[in-house]
Order: structure tokens, then C-alpha cells, then sequence
């Protein structure tokens, strides 16, 4: 390299010693704490052997493991169809069913956790309406409703990798089937299926991912079912101020098996993702009447059924309540007035740790992606691994090892609202990077050298020429991250303190303690705020708003 | 300014992109660096502008060796192969770019840009976006852009490989006569070797990162020294021979292929395996009854293309390799067709004995 890249240099190194802190120093301190026995002090292998030794613990990986597959196996059976239809067949308000069907995707995991709850709960609106009629009402507690609300939220990231991956098929590859000899049917299960396959494969390990790590639904509707990510929760809540010596233990154990499925996407199936370049898409099909009908029941029904909770909870949230027991048809302002003029505090905090983390992770953002794009090279790669890691570990984990890391000594972090930045910061930023790298890389490093040789130095070029085309995809990467920071539970619940509590952590304790109204009034803001930035960037710049997730 | 490359070398990896290239380049020359891609030749006029530093070497601009100067101290002016306009500026502000990096008066930037926009025909596009410019207005824009800021040196990376056939004719003559109206040293680097003939004052062919030759269009192509510089600049027929003697002035080389005699006038190789280079369109065509003349060869038609102005022959060689022969504005009844046995002529003073 050029003595030019100085100023790059000392950047690039500036970053490092930021990622070391924030990402691997607290995951290599919580593998270490893993390794001291809870009582003596002393190196051991304590807490894994009774991970091993108790089946107690054995369980929780065992539900968490069943779950997700669960999950996996159902967003799959109901993507995969979902996006086959909408990609080859004309069906009425396609594009409204598209747009809403990913919608799931952004909507905070919780909030539809606690909907089902107040359907199929026990105190839910269908036990009112059906008890009395001596019907029962299946059970939404422990694994059912886990894998329901999984699977009703999850399916449309197998939609949407799976109609990526079939809009990128050539009309002719299928002619050419066609024309060798093979029928219909043939056609769909020697070249279309083979195609997509790895989209599929994809998808379901991200799906798998995504239960895997999730916190909030096994916690609020679990009860008993216990699963890893919560199991880890709650021994580091007991272990807290001793040793995180089982929390670590739990959080090596989620973190070897959410690092391995991610390993597995980048490099086995992401090796086996067929490139194309379609010039001619597939050709949409007109079925006839009765069959459209039932494709159409099929798509637009399912969306209706995953969005349909949080319309409850929308409605709830103006609904008149005295603790779980809700007045369905009466309605009142009460909850909201609670929510914002008497206790307000929670609003403010997640708006203001939100922005806070993500103007300081756009900046950031905005450097990596510059490093990883234009400055390609053995570090970049390292840097790479490191940027991206966060999106490898469960929030949960991330929470315990930044607590348990900054809790004492040199920097102490533990108990301020610092931390909540520093883990959105680590969580999120990965987003922004995705979003503005993919942008840079569409853009040619001549166009910086052009400015460079007209006698503009790099640092300055950097600002005045590829900042300002780069502005588009450094925008949407900061409302990704502003939204996703903003329904962020899993990290918040380990990592806040009294004063800094954020709207997620509200609705978390006031479903616990069956405060339904207030939550839904607090879930109702973060829908809302979720929403419209989204909705925003999706009219300003025709962004797709979850493809970027 | 003259430009002086002493043994530059630029190393990626294992792989030598630049090895041990000098060069002097005359002020105001229009000089091209010619050569297949992944000969070093864009790396070269990187290392010029300041892009990449060179490994071993020097690069002088005039008396000032520029090693050491950072690529925007420069005072190059370069031409990318993609233009790199900035997409969110406009035309005036694209060329006004450098202008104001060198924090000049807003009077003498609009003069400026007026007398440039004048010179590049670009009046009238002054507001427009890059991207509703057609490729050759973009190529004019990224060309004012270069040439506003007063450059001592001219860089262009294969500038028209992105323009379509007849426009990339039109345009290279207009940066030729640009280039002469100003007089400014001009390094331009292309792989198409009709184009680096068609404006270049001197060429230099590069083969994996190293220096083939150097010269004049017509020198490299009438006496290349090199079989790579012989078959990159037009086509040649490389032949191997043997030399058998030479004729009392030593003017007359004499040697044999694959049995058959050839005369060779005004070279004096050493004896021995010799490598000749003959272009087709130097071969004439004989008939049988000149069979028996000297330097007259003969083989079989391998195949025979007929393109109008000229009839392209494949022909059986005395060595082996068969021999390409070019036969312009061809007599209708004159063409021979494949299996057919052909007569040709090598005249002794055109092939060349090439070095090594």
C-alpha cells in the first residue's frame, strides 16, 4: 500500500481496538468465566459438567433444539408454497399480500408473543367466548405457542430468499426442459425445485437461527418449557454480582451452536447458491378461477393470521383494562394516557438510547464498509469476521458477556445507560454496514481516485465524493438499525437498570404481571414508530423495507 | 514535462506486474503504453498518477523525482477507463471539481471551464446530470475534467474502450488534436494496436510487465524486435530457419526451409538458427511457371477467405506451420480455393530477423 493510506491506517487501527473491546473481549471474558467454578474460584470444568450431568439443563437444549426445528419445519411448509405462488401465478393484490407478508419480519417477536396470549391465553378473549360453551380452547402455553408464533413470524424470510431465489431463473432454463422432453411436473422437480433449493436450505437455517436465539417469545409463553436462551437469562439473573459461571457456561453452549449455523450458511450454502443473471423472468401464469381462489385464500390468509395479532394488540391498547382482564368493545384512551403522561420515561429512553447508538453506528458504518469495500486485503477479511460476529450471537449471550465484562474493573459500564448503546452499537451496526457496503461496491474506486488525482487528498475525497453518493444506502441502514435497536428485547432485558428502562423492557414486565393495557399501549408506540420510518424509506426509495434485514 | 522511469518494478503477491521497466518520455510526446491485458501496462500509468508505489525504481516528472509525492500533489491529469464522473454532480461542477481544490477565484474557474467546455463541444450540457449524458459526452466531460486543472501530464486509461466502434475513431482523433493544440505530454495506455498506431508519437509494448520495445508506430511495425512485438503489432508469420552462408558483401543471407531455399537482403544474423518475421500482406503471389526463381515457395491451401478487398490464404509452410498470406484488391479469377496448390514470393528485403 501507498504511503497515502496513512490516515487510513490509523483509522483502520482505531477501529480494531473498538471491535476488540466491544466484541471479542467480552465473549473471550464470559468463555473464560465459563471455566471458573462457581464456588472456589479455581479453574474447572464445573459448570459444564453439570450442564452434562443434569438433565435439567440438558432439557433446555433439548426444547431449544425441538423448537426451532419446529419453527423451521413450519415456516418452511408455509414459505415455500407462499413464495412459489406469488411468484408464478396472477393472484388478486399481490402486491399489497407481498409488502404485508414481510412485514412479520420487522414486527418485534414479543409484542406477537403477547397477542396469542391474550387470544389463547388463559384469560384470553377466545376462553371467554368459547368457555361458556364448553368448548376448549388448546393450550397457547409451552412449546405450542412457541412454535406458532415462530413459525407466524419467521416464514417470511423463506419467502423471501426462496422469490429471490426464483426470480433469478431464466424463462429458458425451463423452456429448456420443456423442449428435452419433460412435463410440467417434471419440469418443477428436476430444474425449478433443484434451483431453489439452496435459497430453501438458506432460509431455514436463518429461520433456525432465529428461534434459536430468540428470547422473548419462550419467555413470556414457555412457562415451564424452558429453553436455552432463557436458562442462561436466568441463572446470570441469580448469579449476578458472584460468578457468571453457568450463564457463561449456557451462553458457550447457545453461542457454539448459533456460530455453527452461521458458519454453515456462509460456507456450505452459500458455496452451493447458483449465480444467474435472468433476462427474462419467469412467466407469470393465469390459472383459472376456482384455482386462483385458493391460492389466493392460501396467501392472503396466511397474512392475515400473522399480522392479525398485532391488530389485537393495537386494538387492546384502546381497549378498557383492569389488569389480564380486558373489556373487549369498550373502549378508552386510559392505557395510552398511563403510558405517555404518566409514565413516559420509557419512551424517551428507547428513543434516545436508539438514536444514540445509531448515529454512532452510521459513522461507524460508514468507515468499515468504505474499509471492507476499497481497502480489500488480509486485514479487511479480519475485520470482516469481527464486524459481523455480533450477528452470530444470540442477544442474550451478547448481553451476559457485556455485563458480566464491564461490571468491574478499568471500564465500568455495568449499571450506566452506556452499556445499552455499546450492545445495540455491537448488535446493530452489522446492518448499517450490509446496506451501505452493498451500496459501495456498486460504486467504482475510480471514481475517488478521479477526485484524488485532481489534487482533493483521500481522507477529504472520501467526504466530498463517495460519502455523498453513498447517502441513499447510509440512510436506509440507519433506519434498519434505528428499528431493529428499537424492538430490541433480548440484549435490554440483560443489560438495563431502573431509570433505563426502554419500551420493550415495559411491555416484557407488564405482560409478566398481567398488566395487558398499559403493555399494549407501549407496543402500540413501538409498532408505530417501527413502522413509519419504514413505511417512509420504502416510498423515498422504493426499498424493499425487510429485504435489507 | 518529460517523464523518466528507471527500472520500475511493482510486485502483487508473487507476481511481478512491473519488472524492471525504463522509460523517457519526451515533453509533449503523445506516448502509449500497448500490450495484452495483464501486461502491467495500467499498473504502470498507476504508479505514474501515484496510485500504487513502485517497489524498486524512480519516476521523475522533469528534474523532481515524484517517488515519494502523494497522488494529489501530482499535477497529473487522468482519464479513466470508466470516466468516473461524479454521479451526483453536474457537468460545470464535475469539471469544476479540481478547480475549486485548488481554491481558485469563481471568475477565473467559470473562464476556465468556458474555454474547455468550448474545446470538448460540450456547450449547452453545462447542467446536466452525468447520467443523461450519452458515453462519448461523458468521455468529453472526464477529458475537461483532466485538462481544466492545467496538468503537466496527461494519463489515459484505456479512455474509449467504452464507446462504440465508430465513435471511438471520431474520438481519438479529437483527443489527438487536443493533445497537439496544447502540446501537453500525453501517456496513454490502450490494448487495441490500430488505435495506439493512430495517435501515438511513440509506443512502447509491454508483455508480462516487461518492456518489448520502443519506437516510432511505423519503426515497431517495419522492423519489430521481438516475435511478441512482430505478433501483437498486425500479424506476422514467425518462421524458423536455418543460415547456411552469406554472399560475398555479406548482403545476401542464404538459408534453408524445410528444403526449400530462401534469400534474405541487408540483415547480417549469425549463423545458424535464425527467427524471421514476415507479414502477410508482404508475401506476393506467384504462378507455376515462376517456380524455379528464387525466393519463390509453394504449398497447399489449407484455406482461403474471401473478404472483399483482400483474400486472406492459409497456406502449407516449408517448416510446418502453415503461412499466412494476404492478397489485396485480389482479381476475381485469381482466387484459389482449398487443396489447391499456391505459388508465393517472399521478397528478400522485407522480412525481419528478430532478436533472441
Amino acid at each position: 500500500m501507498g504511503k497515502y493510506f496513512k490516515a487510513w491506517n490509523l483509522i483502520l487501527g482505531f477501529i480494531f481496538i473498538i471491535l476488540f473491546f466491544a466484541v471479542l473481549y467480552p465473549i473471550l471474558f464470559i468463555f473464560k468465566a465459563s471455566f471458573i467454578h462457581p464456588e472456589t474460584g479455581a479453574f474447572s470444568l464445573k459448570s459444564y459438567q453439570n450442564f452434562f450431568h443434569y438433565p435439567y439443563y440438558l432439557r433446555c437444549l433439548r426444547n431449544s433444539l425441538f423448537v426451532s426445528s419446529l419453527g423451521t419445519l413450519f415456516a418452511l411448509i408455509l414459505g415455500v408454497p407462499f413464495a412459489f405462488f406469488l411468484a408464478r401465478y396472477r393472484i388478486p393484490g399481490k402486491n399489497l399480500i407481498k409488502t404485508l407478508g414481510t412485514l412479520p419480519l420487522i414486527l418485534p417477536t414479543f409484542i406477537g408473543a403477547e397477542a396469542w396470549l391474550m387470544l389463547l391465553g388463559r384469560n384470553g378473549l377466545f376462553a371467554k367466548l368459547l368457555g361458556p360453551l364448553g368448548i376448549d380452547v388448546p393450550s397457547i402455553y409451552g412449546w405450542r405457542g412457541i412454535v406458532l408464533v415462530f413459525t407466524l413470524q419467521f416464514f417470511p424470510f423463506i419467502f423471501l430468499m426462496v422469490s429471490a431465489a426464483i426470480n433469478a431463473i431464466d424463462r429458458s432454463l425451463e423452456e429448456a426442459a420443456t423442449n428435452l422432453g419433460s412435463g410440467r411436473l417434471r419440469v418443477f422437480f428436476t430444474v425449478t425445485l433443484p434451483v431453489v433449493t439452496p435459497a430453501i436450505l438458506s432460509g431455514a437455517l436463518v429461520v433456525f437461527y432465529l428461534c434459536i436465539e430468540n428470547f422473548g417469545v419462550p419467555i413470556l409463553i414457555g412457562e415451564d418449557f424452558r429453553v436455552l436462551s432463557v436458562q442462561a437469562y436466568n441463572e446470570f439473573i441469580s448469579e449476578m454480582g458472584g460468578n457468571p459461571s453457568m450463564a457463561g457456561a449456557l451462553s458457550m453452549v447457545l453461542l457454539a451452536i448459533t456460530l455453527g449455523l452461521t458458519l454453515l450458511q456462509k460456507y456450505w450454502v452459500e458455496r452451493k447458491s447458483y449465480a444467474m443473471t435472468s433476462l427474462n423472468p419467469l412467466e407469470v401464469k393465469q390459472l383459472r378461477p376456482l384455482p386462483t381462489f385458493l391460492i389466493w385464500l392460501f396467501c392472503a390468509g396466511l397474512v392475515f393470521i400473522a399480522l392479525f395479532p398485532f391488530a389485537v394488540v393495537m386494538v387492546s391498547s384502546i381497549t378498557k383494562t383492569s389488569g389480564p382482564v380486558m373489556y373487549w368493545g369498550q373502549f378508552s384512551l386510559e392505557n395510552f394516557i398511563r403510558a405517555v403522561a404518566i409514565a413516559p420515561r420509557p419512551i424517551i429512553n428507547s428513543f434516545f438510547l436508539a438514536t444514540t447508538a445509531t448515529l454512532i453506528g452510521i459513522v461507524f458504518g460508514v468507515v468499515v464498509s468504505y474499509l471492507l469495500v476499497r481497502r480489500r486485503g488480509a486485514v479487511s477479511y479480519l475485520l470482516d469476521l469481527l464486524v459481523m460476529l455480533p450477528l452470530a450471537i444470540a442477544g442474550t449471550v451478547q448481553g451476559i458477556a457485556l455485563a458480566a465484562t464491564y461490571n468491574k474493573g478499568l471500564i465500568v459500564l455495568t449499571g450506566t445507560w452506556m452499556i445499552l448503546v455499546l450492545a445495540y452499537f455491537v448488535r446493530k451496526t452489522p446492518y448499517s454496514i450490509k446496506t451501505t457496503s452493498a451500496l459501495l461496491q456498486q460504486i467504482d474506486g475510480s471514481i475517488e481516485e478521479a477526485s484524488i488525482n485532481l489534487g482533493v487528498p483521500p481522507v477529504r475525497s472520501f467526504i466530498k465524493v463517495v460519502i455523498p453518493i453513498m447517502l441513499p444506502g447510509i440512510i436506509a441502514g440507519g433506519i434498519i438499525m434505528w428499528v431493529t435497536t428499537l424492538a430490541e428485547l433480548s440484549s435490554t432485558i440483560v443489560l438495563y437498570y431502573g431509570p433505563w428502562a426502554t419500551m420493550t423492557v415495559e411491555v416484557f414486565q407488564r405482560i409478566g404481571s398481567g398488566d395487558f393495557g398499559p403493555a399494549s399501549a407501549y407496543a402500540t408506540i413501538l409498532i408505530i414508530s417501527v413502522l413509519i420510518p419504514l413505511f417512509i424509506l420504502n416510498r423515498v426509495s422504493g426499498k424493499d423495507l425487510a429485504s435489507s434485514l | 514535462m518529460r517523464v523518466e522511469l528507471t527500472r520500475i518494478t511493482k510486485r502483487f503477491g508473487p507476481l511481478k506486474a512491473v519488472d524492471d521497466v525504463s522509460l523517457s518520455i519526451r515533453e509533449g510526446t503523445f506516448f502509449t503504453l500497448l500490450g495484452p491485458s495483464g501486461c502491467g501496462k495500467t499498473t504502470l500509468l498507476r504508479m505514474i498518477a501515484g496510485f500504487y508505489t513502485p517497489d524498486g525504481g524512480e519516476i521523475r516528472f522533469g528534474d523532481k523525482r515524484v517517488n515519494d509525492v502523494p497522488p494529489h500533489k501530482r499535477e497529473t491529469g487522468m482519464v479513466f477507463q470508466n470516466y468516473a464522473l461524479f454521479p451526483h454532480l453536474s457537468v460545470f461542477d464535475n469539471i469544476a471539481y479540481g478547480l475549486r481544490a485548488r481554491k481558485l477565484p469563481r471568475r477565473e474557474i467559470e473562464a476556465r471551464i468556458g474555454k474547455i467546455i468550448g474545446s470538448v463541444q460540450l456547450e449547452g450540457l453545462e447542467g446536466r446530470a452525468p447520467s443523461q449524458l450519452s458515453g462519448g459526452q461523458q468521455q468529453r466531460v472526464a477529458l475537461a475534467r483532466a485538462l481544466v486543472i492545467s496538468p503537466q501530464i496527461l494519463l489515459m486509461d484505456e479512455p474509449l474502450s467504452n464507446l462504440d466502434a465508430k465513435l471511438r475513431v471520431s474520438m481519438r482523433e479529437e483527443i489527438r488534436r487536443i493533445q497537439k493544440e496544447l502540446g501537453i505530454t500525453t501517456i496513454y495506455v490502450t490494448h487495441d494496436q490500430e488505435e495506439a498506431m493512430a495517435v501515438s508519437d511513440r509506443i512502447a509494448i509491454l508483455n508480462r510487465g516487461r518492456l518489448e520495445q520502443v519506437g516510432a508506430p511505423a519503426e515497431i511495425y517495419f522492423r519489430p524486435e521481438s516475435r511478441f512485438a512482430a505478433e501483437f503489432m498486425g500479424s506476422s508469420n514467425i518462421i524458423e530457419l536455418t543460415v547456411e552462408g552469406y554472399d560475398e558483401a555479406a548482403a545476401l543471407i542464404t538459408a534453408e526451409a524445410g528444403g526449400q531455399w530462401l534469400r534474405i537482403r541487408g540483415q547480417r544474423p549469425p549463423e545458424g538458427r535464425i527467427v524471421l518475421s514476415i507479414r502477410p500482406e508482404w508475401i506476393g503471389v506467384a504462378d507455376a511457371a515462376q517456380a524455379a526463381e528464387a525466393n519463390v515457395l509453394s504449398g497447399e491451401v489449407l484455406s482461403s477467405t474471401f473478404l472483399g478487398p483482400l483474400v486472406r490464404y492459409r497456406v502449407a509452410g516449408p517448416t510446418g506451420a502453415p503461412i499466412a498470406i494476404e492478397v489485396h484488391n485480389p482479381d476475381e479469377r485469381g482466387i484459389h480455393g482449398d487443396g489447391e496448390r499456391l505459388f508465393y514470393r517472399i521478397p528478400p528485403d522485407k522480412p525481419v530477423v528478430l532478436k533472441g
